[in-house]
């Protein structure tokens, strides 16, 4: 092998004019790339990770606020439950008082109008036996008078005359 | 497939290689060159082509940076050229002004695909367009041992030494500052470009469907894009920098991530848009690493330079040592980037190059059609394996290169508060990617 020598190695003798190319095109591959690629791509990702992020946030928020609504409405609704069963007790207490009022009202009243009847009753029967005893007096005297003024001629007459006017009486 | 067709391709794998074993081997032994102290010629491309195969000349040539896109025989897409001579000032033009190495341009000459100067040569020659006769390969080999190649031109029968481009490598390994430095579109540059443009379209695309699809549900290529970004987010940059300092460091760690990744890939096309080693070549590697060790030291804060150059809470007697320890691990730390993306990604296309290269050998270059056919059903088993290893590594080198990036990062900007859990919690990570670099690089530790 003729030719094998490092000093024809030709790729390990670093070529100057390779070398300022090289640095040539580098920078001026990383100045265009960092100005047109790399920091818009750098600023959407960076823009889109923190819109992820607060977007998750925002969704756990959102869940612990429907959390808190549920858990509001809950206890809303037991809440209304137990003023519907205080409500109900109430009214319920409320119109056994009133019946219980209105049936002592009516028997009390029931009781005043009994008793003024019988009153009434009382005073109408002391009238009457006033009037009775009035009228049994004043025909007694009638019929003493006509008695008297008939010609008690005999006993049969007499009899007969008193009959009559026991009969009249009754 | 069924069990006795797979018995045949046994059949006429074992007979093949018999046959081939078989063959008369009558090409000699050239290269015997060693310890003599003189030159060898390998190929005078005057007198046509070299007969023999040279597998490892032909894949490190594969592996090599490129002035042009060759895509077979002749034909060859040419790429932009752009050179500087301190000497001659700027020439600028496309790689087909060199006709395939038959023409110099104010001195330039293409050899084999990479631009050359011809050196030592009178004012005219470094003027104008004049006629290569042929380029001469020949390798020098010292009195200690030590081999180097040496290609010539012959322009109007006088032979010119030629240089190669200028390389950072200060001389240690052969090459160091010539007479002119490269800066065309290379095959490299021009696939850097390429996966730098298909990044800004892919990534521009998903960046308007963020726009389009605000506050709406991701589609189309922005959901399957958007994973990577996520991913790299949560798996690399939270974790090695912190939740703190990670949105200033995403972008950088998402521009490194998919521009090696864009590049690996690439380099595992075998034709045109592809196939050239881009992260496999040192100098690619090299400028990323010292990007990413920049960005890391110059965001260092005084808790992590006082951590490196004075360590307190140990003895005043240890401080000075740990001082060179750290300030040493400074420069290792983007040398090992460096090194770990280019050692992985060179060593996989060296094993594919080679396992290509068996066809050839075992056709023993175009005379046994039966050790090709063979060759053929081999490599291209082991390939399609490697390749899909490859891909593989493809992605884990780019992550592995992004985490590392951030670990380093992350130990210069973590706060002094929560020193302890941090950092064992980056090293732990660190350990980890090493683990898997390490694996990787094992596996494709090639045999030369």
């Amino acid at each position: 092998m003729s030719t094998l020598f490092l000093v024809d190695f030709n790729v390990l003798k670093p070529d100057l004019g390779l070398i300022f190319w090289t640095l040539v095109i580098f920078l001026l591959l990383y100045a265009i790339l960092a100005k047109l690629a790399w920091g818009p791509i750098q600023r959407a990702l960076s823009k889109r990770d923190s819109e992820i992020q607060s977007s998750l946030d925002k969704a756990a928020e959102a869940r612990a606020e429907m959390q808190a609504q549920s858990d509001e409405n809950q206890r809303l609704l037991i809440e209304t439950r137990e003023e519907r069963t205080r409500i109900i007790t109430e009214a319920e207490r409320q119109s056994k008082e009133m019946i219980a009022a209105a049936r002592d009202e009516a028997r009390a009243a029931a009781q005043k109008v009994a008793a003024d009847a019988k009153r009434d009753i009382d005073n109408m029967r002391k009238a009457a036996m006033v009037d009775l005893k009035k009228e049994v007096g004043t025909m007694a005297i009638e019929i003493a008078e006509k008695i008297l003024q008939k010609d008690l001629k005999s006993d049969a007459n007499q009899e007969a005359f008193v009959k009559a006017l026991v009969s009249d009486l009754n | 497939m069924t069990l006795r067709a797979r018995f045949l391709f046994l059949c006429v794998f074992c007979l093949s290689i018999g046959l081939a074993g078989q063959e008369p081997q009558d090409h000699g032994t050239t290269g015997d060159y060693g310890g003599e102290g003189d030159m060898t010629e390998v190929h005078m491309s005057c007198d046509g082509h070299a007969a023999e195969y040279d597998p490892a000349g032909v894949i490190l040539h594969h592996i090599a940076d490129a002035n042009e896109f060759h895509l077979f025989g002749d034909f060859t897409i040419p790429l932009p050229v752009i050179l500087y001579a301190p000497d001659h000032g700027f020439t600028v033009g496309f790689s087909n002004m060199f006709h395939h190495g038959q023409e110099a341009v104010d001195g330039y000459v293409m050899n084999h695909g990479r631009i050359n100067r011809i050196s030592g040569a009178p004012d005219e020659l470094l003027e104008g367009h004049h006629h290569v006769e042929c380029i001469r390969h020949e390798v020098f080999t010292s009195e200690e041992g030590k081999t180097a190649d040496i290609y010539s031109a012959r322009i109007d029968g006088e032979e010119y030494l030629l240089d190669a481009p200028s390389v950072g490598d200060g001389g240690l390994l052969g090459g160091g500052i010539t007479s002119f430095y490269d800066f065309s579109i290379t095959k490299n540059v021009f696939t850097m470009l390429l996966s730098a443009f298909l990044l800004i379209l892919l990534w521009g695309a998903v960046a308007a469907k963020y726009k389009k699809n605000e506050g709406r549900a991701p589609s189309g290529i922005q959901s399957l894009m958007e994973p990577f970004f996520v991913f790299l987010r949560d798996e690399i940059s939270i974790p090695m920098i912190g939740e703190k300092h990670y949105e200033r460091f995403q972008p950088f760690i998402m521009t490194i991530f998919f521009f090696v990744l864009f590049c690996n890939l690439f380099g595992l096309i075998p034709i045109f848009p592809g196939s050239s080693n881009v992260t496999g070549n040192i100098g690619v590697t090299m400028a990323l690493a010292v990007i990413s060790a920049v960005v890391a030291y110059v965001h260092g804060n005084a808790h992590f330079w006082k951590h490196t150059l004075w360590m307190p809470g140990v003895p005043t007697a240890v401080k000075p040592l740990l001082t060179v320890v750290e300030v040493l691990g400074l420069v290792i730390k983007p040398f090992s980037l460096m090194v770990r993306l280019f050692a992985n990604i060179t060593a996989g296309h060296i094993i594919i190059l080679s396992l290509i290269s068996l066809i050839f050998i075992f056709g023993q270059n175009g005379e046994s059609l039966v050790g090709a056919g063979a060759g053929a059903v081999v490599s291209i088993a082991f390939t399609m394996f490697m390749n899909c290893i490859e891909l593989l590594v493809a992605f884990v080198q780019a992550f592995i290169f992004a985490i590392l990036s951030a670990s380093y990062i992350g130990a210069a900007v973590e706060d002094a508060h929560h020193h302890d859990e941090l950092g064992h919690h980056g090293e732990e990570k660190v350990a980890e990617g090493g683990a898997m670099g390490g694996a990787v690089t094992g596996m494709h530790t090639p045999a030369n």
